[in-house]
């Protein structure tokens, strides 16, 4: 007994501040789709969406996030329904709100913004350099925090407004970085 | 990691009522969708799940070291960190630790064949070209942010000593601490460190950053066979291996400039009796101090150009005591003042096709001042004042030719009022850097100018001459990179190359009168290669494995350089244990037995570090518990012209605490 005490009395301790610290750092891609239903409320569309009730976020290439966006799947978005749709990098995607181009599809970003060119699709991606290719949010990480780079120029193209909010709260991108 | 989580899961299971933490992986995430942009914006996650892109499209083999891996590996020193990295390795005399890279790390000489960039500041002194990588390196490495390792010719963009690679450390900005930093660390040899630092940006966009820190360390008693005789103590140096550092740094920004001032200086005692001086006398120290004060802008110049320019002051001042039996015993004191300033103007422009780069750079190396002499009785070897200046101009072009191919090519014209003029080309052919496989064929020289020691340092009764006029070394570079990325998490990269070393600077003897004199004298072919394997997981494991094979030489003897490993192997693996609550960091290090200057070989050797670390283990809490060279091998590294040693022992197992907090 009088060694079963001081045992006890350090789980006592442990256990609280792991359960507590354990619970305080999501996963990059729950924050990643998280910012996504976000920045969906933030962006004016020049035309509605066809009367469908769903808001559909296209993910292209090789889905990243590990069950994360599939996450949204049936939330409510101004008024709609989030449906998300795992597509192959040569599907279709035009009639999407967002289209999320995965890192897997750096060799075909060029072909793929411009099959989009005309559509009123919001695109996103997190890799480095898209942005400056013409993707109009980009997400990169800084000091394990999700931070968001905007193409407005793009977005302007395609007639998409993004709010002020959205703009000051992110990195803008016009032209391409220096690399190195 | 077993033991751990099973010690957690009986504990917890003991106390049920306690409703202890649940297993990783539930859905946690399930109302971040509720969160604002801002509060998203402030959301910490797992470490990085992804690699930095620009590697792939760099006309080089790169390697990029982040503040994470500093923390999960408990890196103390650049040199630490930059000991992890491919190819490169870290030899110690207990009084610097000298770089080595692509083979070469000769005795005798002070890591003048790579370049030390600090946001872009030139490092290397005026006087011994000395990239600092140990305690006299003035930032804190709590304040990096990023290590880029960038290998091959690089005199092409950088100019002189950028001979087999630019190391360019990136530090953090203001709005990265944003608040207070606090830090203190123990080691097992009686060392301890603390650092106070304070960073914010302001509502108008300013920032500024303040830090302080010091650091003591007793050492341990060392011993040394060589001078194990009753007069000289048994061979035992008491407490001769001790060192302080205090290090001071501000920077501030805003609207596009950037302030730098820092101060350090950092004293080491020397245990090895070097240059002759007396065993145990605790009168042997060296004392390096470093001072800079840089003011940068960057700034848009029109729609499709950035324009960079600085003015920037560099201090640094050697102060070392050796004392020596004449007989009697006098201390000998050595001396070098080395002061500079200079400015650099850089453009880029982003063309249809074409991303244009064009700078121009000056320094004037004011005052370059060396002293020798004993103090009593006073008897002066050695009193030599230069000044002298380079200014160089470069232009580099990268083409995108359709869609696969980037073509790099870069030259740069270098002036030294000591040495002359050089051109350095560099032309790279970057194949498909946006798909999953890269290749980079790479050409490139690069050369490094005579230095302030090299050309002036002599004193007939030091038994050493002037040099005269020496030429510039050069390096002619042919090297072929191969990267494979099939996930944004995954990168396999394998590198070959072949240097052509030329007119190496070299002290040699003169036959005609038996004085020391530094000529430029030999040719060395060196050709390696490297493979390299980085891994992350969605879980946060990250794994990072390198194996690099070189060989070196002499052209002149037809023998392998000293200090010169045929192979490397290097491990780093990161794992949470308990989330983000407990994380392990592996780093095992091989390296092959390398020739001593006696022509002994010290022994092949494979070390362990260990590194757990605790983030939030309280609110803003960071502890970590590092253990270096934990299965407690023996090994060496050789020694130099200045010693007896022919090899020099290395640390045993010792470990260190660190406390992080912020706030």
């Amino acid at each position: 007994m009088a060694t079963l005490l001081p045992r006890l009395s350090a789980g006592l301790l442990l256990c609280p501040l792991l359960a507590a610290s354990h619970a305080a750092p999501p996963g990059e891609y729950e924050v990643k789709a998280a910012f996504i239903h976000n920045i969906a409320k933030f962006v004016e569309w020049p035309a509605p969406v066809a009367n469908t009730g769903k808001f559909t976020l296209c993910v292209a290439g090789e889905d990243p996030s590990g069950g994360a966006f599939a996450g949204l799947h049936g939330k409510p978005v101004g008024g709609m329904v989030w449906e998300v749709a795992m597509t192959g990098a040569r599907a279709n995607l035009r009639d999407c709100r967002v289209v999320f181009i995965a890192a897997s599809e750096a060799a075909n970003l060029r072909r793929i913004l411009a099959a989009l060119h005309g559509s009123q699709a919001l695109t996103v991606a997190d890799s480095e350099g898209f942005a400056e290719e013409g993707v109009m949010i980009n997400f990169y990480l800084e000091q394990n925090k999700v931070r968001l780079e905007i193409n407005a120029d793009a977005a302007r193209q395609a007639g998409l407004k993004l709010g002020a909010q959205l703009l000051r709260l992110s990195r803008v991108v016009t032209h391409a970085r220096e690399a190195q | 990691m077993l033991p751990v989580r099973r010690l957690v899961a009986v504990v917890c299971g003991l106390l049920p009522a306690l409703a202890c933490a649940a297993p990783p992986g539930d859905g946690q995430a399930a109302d971040l969708t509720a969160l604002s942009i801002e509060e998203l914006l402030a959301v910490e996650v797992y470490s990085a799940s992804k690699f930095v892109q620009k590697t792939a499209e760099a006309p080089a083999a790169v390697t990029v070291i982040t503040a994470a891996d500093i923390k999960a590996y408990g890196y103390r020193s650049l040199a630490d960190v930059l000991n992890g990295v491919r190819g490169l390795f870290v030899t110690n005399d207990r009084n610097y630790q000298y770089l080595g890279i692509r083979g070469f790390n000769r005795p005798g000489e002070y890591n003048s064949r790579i370049l030390l960039l600090v946001d872009g500041y030139r490092l290397n002194d005026a006087i011994y070209d000395t990239a600092s990588i140990g305690g006299e390196f003035f930032l804190d490495p709590d304040l990096i942010d990023r290590v880029e390792v960038v290998r091959g010719a690089g005199s092409s963009v950088y100019g002189s000593n950028a001979f087999f690679g630019v190391v360019n450390v990136v530090t953090r900005r203001p709005q990265d601490l944003d608040g207070w930093e606090l830090a203190a660390a123990a080691g097992s040899s009686d060392g301890a460190g603390a650092r106070a630092s304070f960073g914010r940006q302001l509502e108008n966009g300013a920032g500024v950053l303040l830090s302080v820190s010091g650091l003591a360390s007793k050492g341990k008693d060392l011993y040394f066979p060589e001078f194990d005789a009753p007069a000289t103590g048994d061979g035992i140096a008491r407490g001769r291996d001790k060192e302080s550092a205090t290090r001071f740094y501000g920077r501030l920004t805003g609207g596009g400039f950037t302030a730098t001032a820092a101060w350090s200086e950092r004293v080491k005692a020397v245990p090895t009796a070097a240059f002759g001086s007396v065993f145990n006398d605790p009168r042997t120290q060296t004392n390096d101090a470093q001072a800079l004060v840089d003011l940068g802008y960057q700034g848009r110049l029109g729609e499709r150009s950035d324009v960079a320019a600085r003015v920037f002051y560099g201090g640094y001042f050697y102060r070392a005591a050796f004392p020596w039996d004449q007989p009697p015993v006098t201390v000998n004191k050595e001396d070098a003042a080395a002061e500079w300033w200079g400015a650099e103007a850089r453009l880029v422009a982003h063309l249809a096709r074409h991303k244009l780069v064009g700078g121009v750079e000056y320094q004037d190396n004011y005052r370059q001042d060396m002293r020798n002499f004993d103090v009593a009785p006073h008897f002066s070897y050695l009193d030599e004042r230069h000044r002298s200046s380079r200014s160089a101009v470069y232009v580099q072009d990268e083409t995108t030719l359709g869609e696969r191919f980037l073509l790099n090519a870069g030259l740069r014209y270098d002036h030294y009022s000591t040495a002359g003029g050089t051109f350095n080309p560099r032309l790279a052919l970057i194949v498909d850097p946006k798909s999953a496989t890269t290749l980079k064929f790479i050409y490139g020289t690069a050369f490094r100018a005579p230095n302030a020691l090299e050309l002036y340092y002599s004193s007939p009764s030091l038994g050493s001459k002037p040099s005269g006029a020496l030429e510039p070394e050069e390096v002619s570079s042919f090297e072929f990179v191969a990267e494979y990325r099939p996930q944004p998490n995954f990168r396999l990269a394998a590198s070959a190359y072949f240097n052509d070393v030329r007119h190496l600077i070299s002290q040699g003897i003169d036959p005609a009168d038996g004085l020391s004199v530094y000529r430029n004298l030999g040719q060395v072919h060196a050709k390696g290669a490297e493979f390299e394997a980085e891994r992350a997981w969605p879980g946060g494991q990250r794994l990072r494995a390198s194996y690099a094979w070189q060989i070196t030489r002499d052209q002149d003897t037809g023998t392998e350089l000293e200090n010169s490993p045929r192979q490397l192997a290097k491990l780093n693996f990161a794992l949470p244990v308990w989330g983000d609550a407990l994380q392990a960091g592996v780093e095992v290090q091989y390296m092959s037995s390398r020739r001593t200057l006696a022509g002994g070989r010290a022994g092949a050797y494979t070390v362990a570090n260990l590194t757990l670390l605790s983030r939030h283990l309280a609110k803003n809490l960071d502890v970590s518990l590092s253990a270096y060279n934990l299965f407690d091998r023996r090994y060496v590294d050789p020694g130099r012209p200045e010693h007896v040693q022919d090899v020099i022992a290395q640390d045993g197992r010792s470990f260190r605490l660190k406390l992080d907090f912020r706030f």
